[in-house]
C-alpha cells in the first residue's frame, strides 16, 4: 500500500514491568515526554529473568519492518529529555552502531563497569532513603562535567536506558544463560562488538529512580560477574582479564577485597561521625540564647504579608 | 630507652606486669599512651619506653627482648602509642587471662574465623574500646561500630596488636617476623605462630581509647602487599582459611568479583554518607548564615567573655 510506503519508521520504547507502580512513576512518564506521535509503546507485565523479557520485547519489536530503534527502559528509569528521539537518530545515522546509551565506559574488565574509565554518566540516581534526594553523576550537567566526559564509542553501556538498532533487534538475542539479572547489559554490548558493530553514548539524560544500595544481593551478582568473565574469556580483550598467574591474581584481589570491605567500614563511621557532628551543632546553635531570642523575627520574616 | 622502675633480682616471684612502648612519636606518646599506662599499672610496674627502629616488628621484638630476661615477669603489654588505658581493672583482667597456662597472648580486640590480616572481617570480640577521631569536630564512638561485637572474654584466632598483653612464655620464646617489612599483619602473624605452638589467644574485657582516624586503613597499597604477603606465608597453614578453594582460577574469578562487589558497597555507603549527612549540613549552614544568626554575633562574643553563662 502507498501509505505503508510513506510510513515514517518508528521508535519502539519497551519497558518489562514487574512493579506497575514503579513503571506509572518513573518509567512512564519519561516514555511520554520523548516518544513521538507514532511511536508505539510495549508496557510489557514481566516475571523471570530480565533477559528472557528483554528478548521477548526484542522480538515484538523484530516483527515490524519499519523499526527504526527499541529503547528499552528499566521501568525505574525516566528520560528526561524531550527531544530524545532527534538524539537518538543522529546517533543511528551511522550505520554502524548498534547500541546507544547515556552511561558507558571504556577498559571495561568486568560486569562492574564503573570500575573503568567511565566517558559519560548522565544521570541522576535519584533515592528515596533518608528523606529522599538527588546524586547527579559526573556528565548530568555539562557545565560541571570533567575533561573525560564525552560522547561517543565505548565498551559497555549501563543497560537502564538501552537504544537498539534494527540490526541488532533483528540478530542479537539477551543471553538467557547467565542468571536473572546482573551482567544482561555488558553480555549484550559484548555481543553487538563481536558482531562488528559500535557500541556509543550520546547526549541524553535519565533519572534512575533506586536506592543508594548498588548491590542488594551480592551473591548472585558475583555469581554473573564470574559467569561473564568464563564466558568472553579470550574472546573479548580485556574482559576477565588481570596481570599475574591465577594464584596471583586471587591472592591479589582477596587483598583488594578486604581493603575494600574497610573503605565501606569507613564509610559507615564516616557516616555517623557526620550526623552526629551536624546535630550537635543544630541543637548547640537551636538551644543558645541568641537564636532564641531572634525566633520572632525568623517567624515573621517567614509569615506572609 | 626509659626504665622507670628499678630491675628486680634474678629468681623473684612472676608478679611483675611490663608496660612497654615503641615510640615514633614522643607527643602522641605523651598524650596517649603514657597517661593511660600511668592509670592502669601497678605500682609495681615497670614501664618500658623506647625510641622505634626499623618496622614495628623489630620495635616490638627489642621490648620483648628487654623484658624477655625478667624471672619475675608475669605479663608483658605491649601499647601502640596511639591506645589510651581508661582500664585500672587491665593488670587484674590480664591476670586472670593468664591464669590459664595456655593462653599466650591477651588482646583488647579480635576475631574468630580470621583468614587474612583483615581480622575484623571474621567474628568480632571486643571490650568497651572506643575509637576517638578527629574528624568532623571530633568525637568518639565504639570500636567496630560498623558491626555488632561479642563481649570478651574469648578464644580467638587474632587479636589487634596495637594492645596485647603476653606471657612470659610467649616474650620469651616467640618473636615477631621482622621479614614482614610492612606495618600491617605482624598481630595476625604472631597469633598464628602462638596457635601453632599449640598455645591460645584470648580477648579479654579491657576498656581503651584508640585515637585514630576514621579510616580503618589509611595506605591502602601497602595493606594490600602486606595481606598478600601474610597470605604467602601462611598458605595452606591459615587455619580458617585451610578449607579455602584451592582451584586458583575459581578462586581467583570469585576474589575479583567479591573485590568489585565490595568496592561497590564501598560506593553505595559513601552515597549514605551524602544523602544522610549533606541535608543537616545544609540545615546548619542555613542557621549559621541567616540574618539573626549574623547579627547576635557580637552577643555570643560577650557571652563568651563572660564564660559562657548565656
Amino acid at each position: 500500500m502507498q501509505g505503508d510506503t510513506l510510513r515514517r519508521p518508528v521508535i519502539a520504547f519497551g519497558s518489562a514491568i514487574t512493579r506497575p507502580e514503579v513503571y506509572a512513576r518513573s518509567a512512564e512518564p519519561g516514555i511520554r515526554r520523548a516518544a513521538e506521535p507514532e511511536s508505539e509503546v510495549y508496557a510489557q507485565p514481566s516475571n523471570g529473568s530480565i533477559f528472557s523479557n528483554y528478548n521477548a520485547l526484542l522480538d515484538r519489536a523484530a516483527r515490524r519492518d519499519d523499526i527504526e530503534a527499541l529503547v528499552l527502559v528499566h521501568q525505574d528509569a525516566e528520560i528526561v529529555d524531550a527531544d530524545f528521539c532527534r538524539t537518538v537518530r543522529a546517533a543511528l545515522s551511522d550505520p554502524a552502531v548498534g547500541l546507544v546509551g547515556c552511561a558507558g565506559a571504556i577498559g571495561v574488565r568486568s560486569i562492574a563497569w564503573w570500575e573503568a574509565s567511565v566517558t559519560l554518566a548522565s544521570f541522576i540516581n535519584r533515592y528515596d532513603e533518608h528523606g529522599g534526594g538527588d546524586l547527579a553523576a559526573f556528565s548530568w550537567g555539562w557545565d560541571e562535567a570533567p575533561a573525560y566526559a564525552r560522547t561517543g564509542e565505548v565498551e559497555t553501556l549501563d543497560g537502564f536506558v538501552l537504544v537498539v538498532s534494527p540490526w541488532v533487534v533483528r540478530n542479537i538475542r539477551f543471553d538467557e544463560s547467565l542468571g536473572e539479572f546482573h551482567g544482561y547489559d555488558l553480555d549484550f554490548c559484548l555481543q553487538v562488538r563481536e558482531a562488528g558493530r559500535k557500541v556509543v553514548t550520546a547526549d541524553f539524560r535519565a533519572i534512575h529512580h533506586r536506592p543508594l544500595q548498588m548491590l542488594p544481593d551480592p551473591e548472585s551478582w558475583i555469581a554473573a560477574h564470574v559467569a561473564v568473565a568464563e564466558k568472553w574469556d579470550g574472546r573479548m580483550p580485556g574482559i576477565g582479564a588481570e596481570p599475574g598467574s591465577w594464584r596471583e591474581r586471587a591472592l591479589r584481589a582477596e587483598a583488594e577485597r578486604d581493603i575494600a570491605r574497610a573503605m565501606a567500614h569507613s564509610k559507615a563511621l564516616e557516616l555517623e561521625a557526620r550526623v552526629r557532628a551536624a546535630r550537635h551543632a543544630i541543637a548547640e546553635t537551636r538551644g543558645s540564647l541568641s537564636w532564641r531570642i531572634t525566633a520572632p523575627f525568623r517567624r515573621s520574616a517567614r509569615s506572609p504579608t | 630507652m626509659a626504665h622507670h622502675r628499678a630491675v628486680q633480682a634474678l629468681g623473684a616471684v612472676a608478679d611483675l606486669i611490663v608496660f612497654a612502648s615503641a615510640i615514633t612519636d614522643p607527643a602522641v606518646y605523651d598524650a596517649y599512651a603514657r597517661p593511660g599506662i600511668r592509670a592502669a599499672a601497678e605500682p609495681s610496674s615497670e614501664v618500658l619506653a623506647l625510641e622505634a627502629v626499623g618496622n614495628v616488628s623489630r620495635s616490638n621484638n627489642l621490648l620483648l627482648d628487654a623484658a624477655a630476661g625478667r624471672d619475675d615477669l608475669e605479663a608483658l603489654v605491649l601499647v601502640e602509642e596511639h591506645v589510651e588505658l581508661t582500664d585500672h581493672q587491665l593488670c587484674a583482667k590480664v591476670r586472670a587471662a593468664l591464669s590459664d597456662r595456655d593462653v599466650a597472648v591477651v588482646g583488647w580486640m579480635g576475631a574468630t574465623g580470621v583468614s587474612s590480616i583483615a581480622w575484623w572481617a571474621g567474628r568480632i570480640s571486643c571490650g568497651p574500646v572506643v575509637l576517638a577521631y578527629e574528624e568532623y569536630g571530633g568525637g568518639e564512638l565504639p570500636a567496630c561500630a560498623w558491626t555488632t561485637v561479642q563481649r570478651p572474654p574469648h578464644e580467638v584466632d587474632s587479636v589487634d596488636g596495637r594492645l596485647i598483653a603476653l606471657s612470659p612464655w610467649a616474650a620469651r620464646e616467640l618473636r615477631f617476623d621482622e621479614h614482614l617489612s610492612l606495618p600491617f599483619g605482624y598481630d595476625l602473624d604472631f597469633c598464628l605462630q602462638v596457635r601453632e605452638a599449640g598455645r591460645k589467644v584470648v580477648t579479654a574485657d579491657i576498656g581503651a581509647v584508640h585515637h585514630h582516624s576514621l579510616e580503618l586503613v589509611r595506605e591502602h597499597a601497602l595493606w594490600v602487599e602486606a595481606h598478600i604477603r601474610m597470605a604467602e606465608k601462611w598458605d595452606g597453614r591459615m587455619p580458617a582459611a585451610a578449607t579455602a578453594d584451592t582451584d586458583w582460577r575459581a578462586r581467583a574469578r570469585r576474589a575479583e568479583a567479591e573485590r568489585d562487589a565490595a568496592r561497590t558497597l564501598a560506593y553505595s555507603n559513601a552515597s549514605h554518607v551524602e544523602a544522610r549527612a549533606r541535608p543537616l549540613e545544609r540545615e546548619l549552614a542555613a542557621m549559621i548564615e541567616s540574618r539573626s544568626w549574623r547579627a547576635t554575633a557580637p552577643l555570643r562574643r560577650l557571652n563568651q567573655l563572660l564564660g559562657g553563662r548565656f
